[in-house]
């Protein structure tokens, strides 16, 4: 059984401030998201309001249909992963991931294994690990909590590209052996893509967007061909992103419309989907005006 | 911790709360070998120079109120953020942190009678006298019997002791930079009970045991009631400012 999560009306404040502001949500169990947003846009607090790290101060937050405030039915089979994780430093890399045992489900013989896989050394204090073992440490416990709903919050901080690649592939895999509902928030947006079935975008404490991939990646194109031609058929258009090696150039164009296509088609363009970092950039951009 | 190993969901804060003592015991294992070995030997060593007439066992017992604040504060402050991320709500929490408490306070009170106790027939067996410091004078503890009814209410004094440091301890957490200020109301009126009852002044800044002074007249039995009050207390509160306590944000 995978968690379903539902945000209704919610507001959080700090102070005086939003982080978030009447924000509605609904997220089916048992997909992958991402949540896109940028700095201070709101991501961390939303995820903390659904792993009960915090209280809203207005509205209500459902998870697996039930509310997720001090409810240890629910909670404990709930992960939030926060960058370098929330952990004891001056416990033994061990004794942290043993300390992951206060969830029922939580699979010590799992996160030995890739402890093991990942070459954390088990008897040093998790103040003594590097930035990116730590962070290794973190994902490590976030995988064998076996949880329902698990949330990835920037955990891949400090990973080397290699060991994030693992990493993904490992979160894959327990995602296709037990299927459950993850968020993945990250910056690493295009690193992420392919992973993704869904995507929330963040925008200053409220909810901007919230599609499949396929939508986002069909509200623009990437049309990559002779200099010359691509910069005709983009002529007029919103440019999201330019790249040109040599005579041949890649232009990434938003709102994409269907006699524009035939047109580059027919101009021999090559016609790809649309980077959703670029896009992301696109909608967030601060100017931007009812995105 | 072995004893979080096949938990249940009803269980585990039993479980933890037991698992905390357990670990706590073991880690700080060392420290209380440390203290009994000293507080037999420190005399010994004394009495080439001088006469033994003050109980270290006193000084022991008194230092272990310090160290069960610290204990119970410091476990509180890193357990809030650990246990709560590890999928724990903030009333199981609390309730393993009160279980943890009283095993706590009962393990280390024993540990206190216990050497009193054995201090007295040390104390005997060398012709010292056991005493301790009421003001400017040193009050021999008396009988057998006074020795024993003089050690057996550190128990409920740790457990007070405990539920000061927790609140303390929470209260840091959650209002990070100011929290701890809560010491300025709450170590009077814990030192105070403490001068009341054993009519000495507490370790630390014994002047904050002013209201003591005040209390002497009421007899035991009232104090004692007061110091399980107090205790019950500031119980409530630790757990009053744990119930809601947002975890903090990560700092880059």
């Amino acid at each position: 059984m995978s968690f379903s999560a539902t945000l209704r009306d919610v507001t959080l404040k700090y102070r005086d401030s939003d982080a978030l502001a009447d924000v509605d949500l609904e997220l089916e169990a048992g997909k992958i998201y991402g949540l896109l947003g940028r700095n201070g846009a709101g991501k961390t607090s939303l995820l903390s309001l659904l792993a009960a790290f915090r209280k809203p101060t207005s509205g209500e937050i459902l998870v697996g249909g039930e509310p997720v405030w001090e409810n240890a039915g629910i909670v404990s089979r709930v992960a939030l992963i926060r960058e370098g994780g929330d952990f004891d430093d001056s416990d033994t890399v061990k004794s942290a991931i043993e300390t992951g045992q206060i969830r029922p489900g939580f699979d010590t013989a799992y996160a030995l294994k890739l402890a093991e896989r990942f070459e954390l050394p088990l008897k040093k204090k998790v103040r003594e690990l590097s930035r990116g073992k730590r962070s290794i440490l973190a994902a490590v416990c976030g995988l064998a909590a076996r949880a329902e709903l698990t949330m990835f919050d920037e955990v891949h901080l400090g990973m080397d590209a290699p060991t994030r690649d693992a990493f993904y592939k490992e979160l894959l895999a327990e995602y296709m052996d037990r299927p459950h509902t993850v968020i993945l928030s990250t910056h690493l947006i295009d690193e992420v893509a392919n992973y993704l079935e869904e995507v929330v975008i963040l925008d200053k404490g409220r909810i901007l967007r919230h599609e499949e991939v396929e939508v986002f990646q069909n509200m623009g194109a990437t049309l990559t061909g002779p200099a010359a031609a691509v910069d005709e058929i983009a002529a007029g258009l919103e440019i999201l992103a330019e790249q040109q090696l040599g005579g041949t150039k890649s232009t990434t164009v938003a709102a994409f419309e269907a006699g524009t296509r035939e047109r580059a088609a027919a101009a021999g363009l090559e016609i790809g989907p649309v980077g959703l970092q670029d896009l992301f950039i696109h909608l967030t951009e601060p100017n931007r005006n009812g995105a | 911790m072995p004893s979080l190993e096949n938990l249940t969901l009803p269980n585990r804060q039993f479980a933890l709360g037991l698992g905390i003592a357990g670990e706590g015991l073991k880690y700080f294992k060392y420290w209380i070998v440390a203290a009994v070995v000293l507080a037999f030997l420190g005399p010994l060593a004394l009495s080439q120079t001088t006469e033994i007439d003050l109980s270290t066992w006193f000084y022991t017992a008194n230092i272990g109120k310090w160290f069960t604040a610290f204990v119970a504060g410091g476990f509180l402050y890193a357990l809030v953020p650990n246990m709560i991320a590890a999928g724990l709500t903030r009333r199981e929490l609390s309730v393993a942190m009160g279980l943890f408490g009283l095993l706590w306070s009962v393990a280390l009170g024993a540990l206190v009678f216990a050497g009193l106790l054995a201090e007295r027939a040390f104390y005997d067996a060398m012709g010292w006298t056991q005493g301790v410091q009421t003001g400017d004078t040193i009050s021999a503890l008396g009988s057998w019997s006074d020795t024993a009814v003089f050690a057996a209410v550190y128990p409920l004094m740790y457990l007070a002791y405990f539920a000061a440091g927790a609140v303390i301890g929470a209260a840091a957490y959650r209002w990070e930079g100011s929290g701890w200020l809560l010491l300025v109301p709450i170590l009077p009126v814990v030192f105070s009970l403490d001068n009341a009852l054993y009519d000495t002044e507490p370790f630390g800044p014994g002047w904050m045991g002013f209201l003591g002074g005040f209390m002497d007249e009421w007899g035991r039995v009232p104090i004692l009631i007061g110091v399980v009050a107090v205790a019950a207390v500031l119980g409530l509160a630790a757990r009053q400012i744990l119930i809601d306590i947002p975890l903090r944000s990560k700092k880059a």
